[in-house]
């Protein structure tokens, strides 16, 4: 019998304890990479990465249990579409966070994907991502692979979209005109009408594809060239099955198997720039504990993340089991979250961009109460 | 608000094209735009003369859900069919998908409409209130968006808030797009019997969520969780999934029932009791009693509360007048709404009056740029509907032009491709990226090559461009350019 707890071992005081010094950005080019990939409309944690030691879980969601997931540990299996991101588990170079979220319970999609971007407490309070302002101090350029340059990373100084046009007969002025058409914006449309301005003038055949594994692959090519982005952003949207989510097959599996891809992707692309690269997941909430009645599940709080990428050296499932019974849940329903994963950002943000954790829980978290993980990921 | 009659057309609708007499009085023009019945309009062909769109071309919900069976029916005798090869299968799904389109002529509507249509001021509030009550595009809800479009959207912007209300929240395009069809009471008959058989089915509360969060008080009245889910138990029972109420209708349609009215009213209100969850729910403090009559109490109830009325004055003011609007601006909207108790002709008419006070600029969505970019210069940009819409008879569907579609999908601002409830954004940051302006450069050389009548420098002085953006234009090297600077400078993408 397990104990129904598994708490994170080494938390405590040390936790909270920073010696470093204060450098706020290295003059020299960052090596590491980041790559946040958003997981739109809240995954189903529990889908993806099912406590199966946990014997409320089979009481509570019978027909949403994969049926032969991969064991991982004594607690968690992982769901077997993921599986080139169960061979980075056993390379050492992933990890999982599980029953975790940004803090922010409201259920709204929009608040939710507000409150991760943005980093802050309360939604729509802020105009800059968290993962912009750590660029800013750190002096780094990113991509977002998108039509619209995500909240996430704004407040940045070096940005650029990928997501190529299909309109016929059609092409860019010349970088003269370009030019002459951003003398007349100011601040950000300035600054994106520049870079557009370089980017007509580079020469060479790019990728055409618009989808999350063509993009993924677009972003690790960029970033594995020497000059090119610390951070790219890419999107896998329609997370948000009310129904018919599906257990071993179906649309939630479906996705799970191109989240997979997409990690598997970014390490052959980077190629030897994976070893100074974290990628992460990140979703705006978990999803109900029990399935509604149309066989899929409701907006709830907790769910899991995902890491890879070479700059982990010890694969782990980082919990804090909170316990699935009707009591151990969230107003009844959903999975509590016991680790702010506000605090797995910026363990990724001090590993890959060198910064120390109290500039990031000052300056891009404005919240010095986040506690340090970085010794749980990357120790 | 300067008394340029250019500006103030482009800031309420798509502005004066070079044809259009400017009008000799603002506000008789602003009440006309409110209350006149205006007919479609279009060309036939890119280049010819401003006609009565076509009836043929005006599909009613019958129509649309008639044409979307056709296609489901054909598509699968297609595939099953044993002497076709695959590629030939292809072939035939993609031209039976041209002659059964509808979005296509819809789509055609919305640019005709914007271009030349008299009622832009309609027009623009029509794409506002499209867009507050999303839904999304995509499969075949895409054979019934023009219905919400022009039926519940046009149709009602002179009604009250509270029937506009209800009639978006009870469209089967609504009722599909946010899951309602999914969702049955939990101690309704149906949901009985399927435990009985060993199912489940329950709750699914993603339309009464977005209810609440977006179309009417918005987080800010503090509901709970409970408010919710007992607003999704006065739901249940509402919508079929577009799917089965197309099957449903063609079947009906193809048997020649003589109990087809009734299938009739069953498509405008679908309602199934079975599904119904029983007994009292309580909603915000107030008792709801069960049955049908319950969610027009429960939609009336949302329409008229005062944080509805905060709520999208805010919202109507930022689309209209800007992102940094003033508090006391919206309060004007706020006090109409509530003096008016929601009458959305009053509230309109005070948006209108609200902006022409206001010295804010607004940052304007692509597809409003590019329409008062087509508009204003007098660019034949825009296929005919004949070359673009082959009706179902005389189709020839290798010639359909689909780029009035594509572009709006590439602009990213497109009303019939998926997307999220909370619909476009308002604010300036999301429309500003290397791509969206890559798109912007792009849009605006392609409306230059379909002979504009008014040039870059032509429209700078008609609506009073600042001296560095005149300054711009008159450095670009040729015509083309000097057009691209005008219509990608923030003079043109603001208003």
């Amino acid at each position: 019998m397990l104990t129904r707890r598994h708490f994170l071992s080494g938390t405590g005081a040390g936790l909270f304890l920073s010696g470093y010094p204060v450098h706020g950005f290295t003059k020299n080019a960052i090596k590491g990479r980041i790559v946040v990939v958003l997981l739109e409309g809240g995954m189903d944690g529990l889908l993806a990465v099912p406590p199966i030691g946990d014997d409320n879980l089979f009481k509570q969601r019978r027909a949403l249990v994969a049926s032969n997931p991969l064991k991982l540990n004594p607690l968690f299996g992982i769901h077997p579409n993921f599986k080139n991101f169960s061979s980075m588990l056993l390379n050492d170079e992933a990890s999982i966070i599980h029953a975790t979220s940004f803090p922010y319970v409201g259920r709204s999609h929009f608040e939710g994907q507000n409150v991760l971007q943005g980093g802050m407490l309360a939604p729509f309070s802020i105009k800059t991502g968290w993962l912009g302002r750590a660029m800013d101090i750190a002096k780094t350029a990113g991509k977002a692979m998108s039509l619209e340059t995500p909240l996430i990373i704004r407040g940045a100084n070096d940005l650029d979209n990928f997501y190529p046009a299909r309109i016929k007969h059609s092409r860019l002025p010349s970088s003269e005109t370009l030019r002459l058409i951003q003398s007349t914006h100011l601040n950000n449309a300035a600054k994106v009408i520049g870079k557009l301005t370089k980017n007509s003038m580079k020469m060479g055949v790019v990728s055409q594809a618009r989808d999350p594994l063509s993009l993924a692959a677009e972003a690790g090519r960029a970033m594995r060239e020497k000059d090119g982005p610390r951070v790219a952003v890419v999107k896998i949207p329609q997370f948000d099955d009310h129904s018919e989510i599906g257990t071993d097959t179906g649309h939630h599996p479906e996705l799970f198997t191109l989240v997979d891809r997409t990690f598997g992707k970014l390490k052959s692309e980077l190629k030897e720039e994976w070893k100074n690269t974290i990628v992460l997941t990140m979703t705006e909430f978990g999803r109900t504990v029990k399935e509604n009645g149309s066989a899929g599940t409701d907006h709830g709080y907790g769910s899991v993340g995902l890491l890879a990428g070479g700059l982990i050296n010890r694969s782990s499932v980082v919990a804090n089991w909170p316990g699935l019974s009707n009591k151990d849940l969230y107003e009844k329903r959903d999975l509590y979250a016991t680790i702010d994963y506000r605090s797995i950002c910026a363990a990724c943000l001090e590993a890959a961009f060198g910064l120390d954790h109290d500039v990031i829980s000052e300056r891009v978290f404005l919240d010095k109460t986040i506690p340090r993980t970085y010794g749980h990921i990357f120790g | 608000m300067s008394d340029n009659k250019h500006k103030w057309a482009r800031k309420v609708g798509f502005g004066f094209g070079p044809n259009e007499l400017l009008p000799t009085d603002v506000e008789s023009w602003n009440n006309s735009q409110l209350t006149s019945n205006f007919k479609s309009v279009g060309v036939a062909k890119r280049y010819s003369d401003v006609e009565i769109w076509p009836q043929e071309y005006n599909f009613s919900f019958e129509d649309r859900l008639r044409r979307a069976g056709e296609y489901n029916e054909g598509k699968k005798e297609i595939e099953n069919s044993k002497k076709l090869t695959s590629v030939e299968k292809k072939k035939r799904v993609r031209t039976l998908r041209d002659q059964t389109d509808v979005a296509l002529f819809d789509v055609y509507k919305f640019w005709n409409s914007a271009i030349y249509g008299d009622d832009m001021v309609k027009q623009r509030l029509t794409h506002f209130w499209t867009n507050h009550f999303t839904v999304g595009g995509g499969g075949r809800r895409n054979y019934i968006i023009g219905d919400f479009i022009y039926r519940v959207i046009y149709g009602n912007l002179n009604a009250s808030f509270d029937e506009l209300l209800y009639k978006v929240t009870t469209h089967v395009g609504m009722l599909d797009y946010l899951d309602n069809a999914e969702s049955v009471g939990e101690r309704s008959e149906s949901a009985r019997w399927a435990r009985r058989n060993g199912k489940t089915q329950g709750l699914n509360d993603n339309l009464a969520r977005e209810l609440l969060e977006l179309h009417s008080v918005s987080p800010e009245r503090m509901y709970t969780e409970d408010d919710i889910r007992n607003s999704a138990k006065i739901l249940a029972g509402w919508g079929a999934n577009t799917d089965s109420v197309i099957r449903k209708f063609y079947r009906e349609r193809r048997r020649d029932n003589p109990a087809i009215g009734s299938l009739g009213k069953f498509i405008y209100e679908p309602y199934f009791k079975d599904r119904a969850e029983p007994g009292r729910k309580i909603v915000l403090d107030n008792k709801f009693r069960s049955g049908k009559k319950s969610l027009r109490q429960l939609t009336d109830m949302l329409a008229n509360d005062d944080f509805t009325a905060r709520h999208l004055s805010k919202k109507l003011a930022i689309h209209f007048i800007g992102e940094s609007v003033n508090q006391s601006e919206i309060d004007f909207i706020y006090n109409v709404w509530k003096d008016s108790k929601g009458n959305l002709e009053e509230i309109h008419k005070e948006v209108l009056n609200v902006t022409a006070r206001s010295k804010e600029r607004k940052f304007l969505w692509p597809s409003t740029w590019m329409f008062q970019a087509i508009r204003f210069s007098g660019s034949s940009f825009l296929p005919g509907f004949e070359d673009g819409n082959a009706s179902f008879y005389k189709a020839v569907p290798s010639k359909l032009n689909y780029e009035p579609k594509k572009i709006l999908e590439e602009l990213g601002n497109s009303f019939w491709e998926s997307r999220q409830p909370d619909g476009y954004s308002e604010r300036k940051d999301d429309w500003v990226s290397t791509e969206h302006f890559d798109r912007r450069i792009k849009v605006a050389s392609r409306i230059y090559s379909f002979q504009p009548d008014r040039q870059g420098e032509e429209i700078a002085d008609l609506l009073d461009f600042s001296d560095n953006t005149k300054i711009a234009i008159d450095k670009a090297s040729n015509m083309r350019d000097k057009f691209i600077v005008a219509l990608c400078s923030p003079d043109f993408m603001e208003v």
